[in-house]
């Protein structure tokens, strides 16, 4: 009978949120068999976060079910650690520890903490006692055997960095150059003893694996450790040129601190060649004088040192070129170097420069207008009768001079400034033809092009048809051929209309724009009253 | 209920015919004594010895920590052996893309091949033979409960004969999860994608679930560890050379491991760490929590994952650690600050993972360190103002640890609430404890206190908690209760740029 109510009973049940309060009871707070009942219904199956094939197990089940029965907690079978039986640890760990008494901020690697790179083993032990006995004369510690030791697989690992794929063995004449350089004085004959003895050695190193390539590593389960390839950005163009700006800067920079390093390694071998000659020539000297007091020649001995260098001739070419200086203003700066180019003659010669633009412009000018004739009437600018060829109307402004450079003095302003004087001179100016020359009454066209390619003609003294009022079309052409400045529209106004007031009165006014600014709101009102003048 | 259960496995017909000695090989079930009672193993593994022949075993719903290498003295060979099938590549192919896949991953050592209960959906032949586990489950049924669990001993039965199958110890009970078992470990297989794997931990995670992968013989026999003698429990990566050694030696404070004694004396001379090298976040006179980059102390961080790797049996260490970060939990005494666990954490969870991986050594397991370890987790993540959630899968000690964890903060919130008559919703209690509120959920009804009754849900706490709750609270009235006082972790999160998460952190 429970049975067949139960799917009705689990159906009904609410879905449980998340957030919904929910009350707390202890189980003797409910009736027991009810309590009992009420799990009949989970069907659900609980995630335990275990993988399903290990859930299983009956260890783990065993002490889950004792967990949610209140047995006592069942235990998992684990193999158990013991206690290193003997005084082996105080042995090996020595050094006693203070807990200081701040938290322990610490940076160094394992490497920094464990000296040197190389720990030998026990057969590296048999063999450096046996090396040891054999040698009467030095003997060799373990650290010194080590340093050796750690020092071939330092240079195993930089000059054969694939040996654990490609088998190479470094050979001996590297690792004896390696060593000549580190150890300092002679290497002994220790070094190929402990050489061939590392060879040996050499393969037999416990390693972890790392992964080499890519193919057939990955069943390998004691490849580990791999890298990670960086997680992909997102390319954009940006981006890209963005990286290649930055590569190109870096290896621009790279270049140039390679050139640097090569310059100064340059100057450090002429340096030194410097050095040896000196040296050379204190040699020779020192026999010249030992020769000299032995045949006992008497001479100046100019030879033995040596000469004050000679005073540059150029020194007194300086006064010569003085005067390039003296165009300078105040003539205070003192003088430079010959041939260093003078502001001024720069400056100079761009002006000349600019004025031979000018001229030939101007000259161009002119001869794109030589037959040139303005009919116009009445030209827009007034008549200025001042330049030589009376045809052409003034323009003001033909040429944009070139702002003068920032860097010049005031001088040169001035300079540039008489220079534009000068120019205004021979600036071109249109005029019409004399308006006695115009003829009265002749008809005239003009074409004019105006914003956005408009074209205009214009017309004037059209003679006006013989009126006709019929027609018209024919009538309204003219209509606005005639000025008729005097003659204005009058719009009748009511000056006692309220209508704008009204239409004014709706508008927001400007206090209840804004109510902080008091504005002269009443003037304008009146303002907007009055009518406007006829 | 069992034929339910039974359709839905691969039914792989085994060949099943006595063995001997001899012939006894890699993927042979065979009945095997464990624990003063014979159970289903599967041989991963044949080895001689001075004593004769030895063969690794799996057994049957035991955890892997407890293969063993068994004489041959061990091995019931009076039963019947099921015999590895031989591959059969073209029926594979028929039955489907998965196994074809399967098949085509080349396990090149027999070990990796699991014939049972992990192996491969190949097409079913004829059929005549059911599997093992439904016959075991048949022949359950028609006999009674077993009476005959006392008889048998760890000697040579000679009474056991091929019906001695009936003696096996699992009770009914057991029977159902057997079966579920079977399903249940058949079903990982099916949908797992090992490249969809590696590209998962790539971006995340430490965590696999790749049966090749952690179904390895164990390498390590054994580590000397500071004052202990460890017995790993798992496969870990250690040089392949390890593999013959009888011990292995670890420094205690640097993790660097040594299988020759010469070398390990060596570096104990020069070694001069006393600590987990990184900034200590966390002291009390019990413990103290070191956080480590995996990226700055990359060595140390390897060293401990492959250390850890011996008693974590999902941890993968196929990428390297430089995305995770690593709290380390010590105790101080005059030599140093002793590993005691630690666990990890993604720099980045896309998941909210506030755990990795997570680990008590084994010489401190069962003394509460778990507890602290878990407690501390759950406390970063209060700070980060997060939920957080271990990653998945636990194993089972971690499930185990992580539930008693849960129910006793949530046993302790719920009966405060039911003294002051008030609600309390999932969310709330998720909020309090920092708990994701899937978790807070499932415990809930992992525990029965999730009820829903006369129209409403509700949670009631079950008697045996609240006894067990003020019996615990007796035991903090003489004895303090160890706790990780929040006050004391001078911790802020780490911020980590966009060119460190471009450039693998």
């Amino acid at each position: 009978m429970k049975r067949a109510q139960q799917p009705a009973r689990v159906a009904r049940v609410k879905k449980l949120s998340r957030s919904q309060g929910q009350q707390i009871l202890r189980e003797e707070e409910i009736d027991s068999r009810e309590y009992e009942d009420l799990f009949q219904q989970q069907v659900n199956k609980i995630t335990s976060g275990v993988e399903a094939a290990e859930e299983t197990e009956i260890h783990l089940q065993a002490a889950l079910a004792a967990a949610t029965s209140g047995a006592n907690e069942g235990e998992i079978p684990a193999p158990p650690a013991d206690e290193t039986p003997g005084n082996h640890y105080n042995i090996l760990y020595q050094r006693s520890f203070d807990n200081p008494v701040s938290y322990i901020r610490f940076s160094n690697t394992v490497e920094d903490c464990t000296g040197c790179g190389y720990d030998m083993t026990s057969e590296d032990d048999v063999f450096l006692k046996e090396y040891n006995k054999k040698k009467s004369g030095g003997r060799y510690s373990e650290d010194f055997f080590e340093k050796i030791m750690a020092m071939f697989e330092e240079t195993a690992k930089t000059h054969a960095p694939y040996a654990s794929v490609d088998n190479t063995v470094v050979p001996f004449d590297t690792m004896k150059s390696v060593l000549v350089d580190r150890v300092r004085g002679e290497v002994g004959e220790f070094a190929k003893a402990f050489y061939d003895h590392w060879v040996i050695r050499q393969q037999l190193q416990p390693a972890l694996k790392y992964e080499t390539s890519k193919d057939n590593e990955d069943a390998d389960p004691y490849v580990c450790f791999r890298r990670r390839d960086g997680r992909q950005t997102r390319k954009t163009r940006a981006r890209d040129n963005a990286s290649v700006d930055r590569l190109k800067k870096l290896r621009r920079e790279m270049e140039d601190a390679r050139g640097m390093v090569l310059a100064t390694h340059q100057r450090e071998i002429m340096k030194r060649d410097l050095l040896r000659t000196e040296r050379m020539i204190f040699g020779q000297r020192a026999i010249l004088k030992d020769t000299k007091v032995r045949l006992s020649i008497k001479s100046n001995d100019d030879d033995l040192i040596n000469q004050k260098p000679q005073k540059r001739p150029r020194q007194s070419d300086v006064p010569a070129r003085a005067p390039v200086v003296g165009r300078l203003p105040n003539g205070s700066i003192g003088p430079i170097a010959p041939e260093l180019p003078q502001l001024s003659d720069i400056q100079t010669e761009k002006e000349n420069a600019l004025q031979r633009i000018i001229e030939t412009k101007t000259q161009l000018h002119r001869k794109w207008n030589e037959d040139h004739i303005d009919l116009t009437r009445e030209p827009l600018s007034p008549v200025e009768d001042r330049g030589p060829e009376p045809s052409f109307r003034p323009a003001t402004a033909q040429y944009r001079y070139l702002t003068p450079p920032s860097s010049v003095n005031s001088e040169a302003f001035e300079q540039n400034a008489l220079i534009q004087k000068e120019a205004e001179g021979t600036i071109n100016r249109y005029s019409s033809p004399p308006v006695e020359i115009e003829l009265q009454a002749q008809r005239a066209y003009r074409k004019r092009v105006g914003r956005l390619g408009r074209l205009w003609i214009d017309r004037r003294n059209m003679a006006p048809t013989p009126l006709n009022d019929n027609d018209v079309i024919m009538t309204d052409r003219w209509k606005y051929d005639q000025e008729d400045d005097d003659e204005q529209d009058v719009y009748p106004m009511d000056p006692y209309d309220i209508t704008a007031l009204r239409y004014r009165s709706t508008l927001p006014t400007r206090s209840e724009r804004s109510a902080a600014r008091p504005s002269p709101n009443d003037r304008l009102t009146a303002a907007a009253l009055q009518p406007p003048a006829t | 209920m069992a034929g339910g259960d039974k359709s839905q496995e691969s039914d792989v017909p085994r060949q099943k015919s006595f063995a001997t000695p001899e012939t006894l090989k890699v993927g042979c079930i065979a009945m095997v004594y464990k624990e003063g009672k014979t159970r289903k193993a599967e041989i991963l593994g044949v080895k001689d010895t001075k004593s004769g022949k030895q063969f690794y075993c799996n057994f049957d719903n035991f955890n892997k920590r407890l293969d063993e290498w068994v004489p041959l003295a061990r091995v019931d060979l009076l039963q019947e052996v099921e015999w590895p099938n031989p591959e059969k590549p073209k029926d594979a192919k028929k039955s489907g893309g998965q196994a074809t896949k399967k098949t085509a991953a080349p396990p090149s050592k027999k070990v990796q091949k699991r014939p049972f209960p992990r192996e491969e959906s190949v097409a079913s032949e004829g059929g005549s033979t059911p599997h093992p586990f439904a016959e075991f489950a048949a022949t359950q049924h028609s006999t009674p409960s077993a009476d005959g669990n006392e008889k048998l001993t760890l000697a040579l039965d000679l009474d056991a004969t091929p019906g001695a199958e009936d003696d096996d110890p699992m009770d009914v009970d057991v029977e159902k999860s057997v079966s579920l078992a079977i399903s249940a470990k058949a079903q990982p297989q099916e949908n797992f994608d090992r490249e969809e794997e590696i590209e998962k931990l790539r971006v995340g995670g430490s965590m696999t679930q790749n049966q090749a992968e952690i179904s390895r013989i164990r390498n390590i026999s054994k580590v000397q560890f500071g004052r202990y003698d460890l017995y790993p429990w798992y496969f870990s990566p250690y040089p392949e050379t390890f593999a013959q050694e009888d011990l292995m030696h670890i420094c205690e404070f640097c993790l660097m491991y040594y299988a020759d004694p010469k070398s390990f004396d060596r570096h104990r001379s020069k070694c001069t760490m006393q600590h987990p090298p990184g900034n200590e976040i966390y002291r009390d006179d019990y413990v103290s929590f070191f956080e480590i980059d995996g990226r700055r102390q990359r060595t140390w961080c390897r060293n401990l994952c492959l250390l850890s790797k011996m008693f974590l049996d999902h941890k993968t260490l196929y990428y390297d650690v430089d995305p995770f970060l690593f709290y380390v939990m010590t105790t101080r005494d005059d030599k140093g600050c002793h590993l005691v666990g630690y666990f990890s954490k993604e720099k980045e969870s896309l998941d909210g993972f506030n755990v990795a991986c997570i680990l008590t050594m084994p010489q401190y397991q069962r003394k509460g360190y778990g507890r602290l370890l878990i407690q501390f987790s759950y406390e970063l993540s209060k700070i980060e103002g997060k939920l957080g959630s271990p990653e998945k899968p636990l194993s089972d000690l971690g499930l185990l640890s992580y539930r008693q964890y849960w129910t006793e903060n949530l046993v302790e919130i719920l009966l405060e609430h039911n003294e002051r008559d008030e609600r309390c919703s999932i969310e709330h209690l998720a909020a309090l404890l920092a708990m994701t509120a899937s978790d807070v959920e499932s415990t809930l009804q992992a525990l029965k206190m999730q009820v829903y009754h006369k129209g409403e849900h509700k949670i009631v706490v079950p008697t045996h908690l609240i006894k067990k709750h003020e019996a615990l609270k007796e035991k903090f009235k003489t004895k303090p209760k160890r706790t990780i006082i929040a006050e004391r972790i001078q911790w802020k999160p780490p911020v980590f740029t966009a060119s460190n998460r471009t450039w693998g952190w």
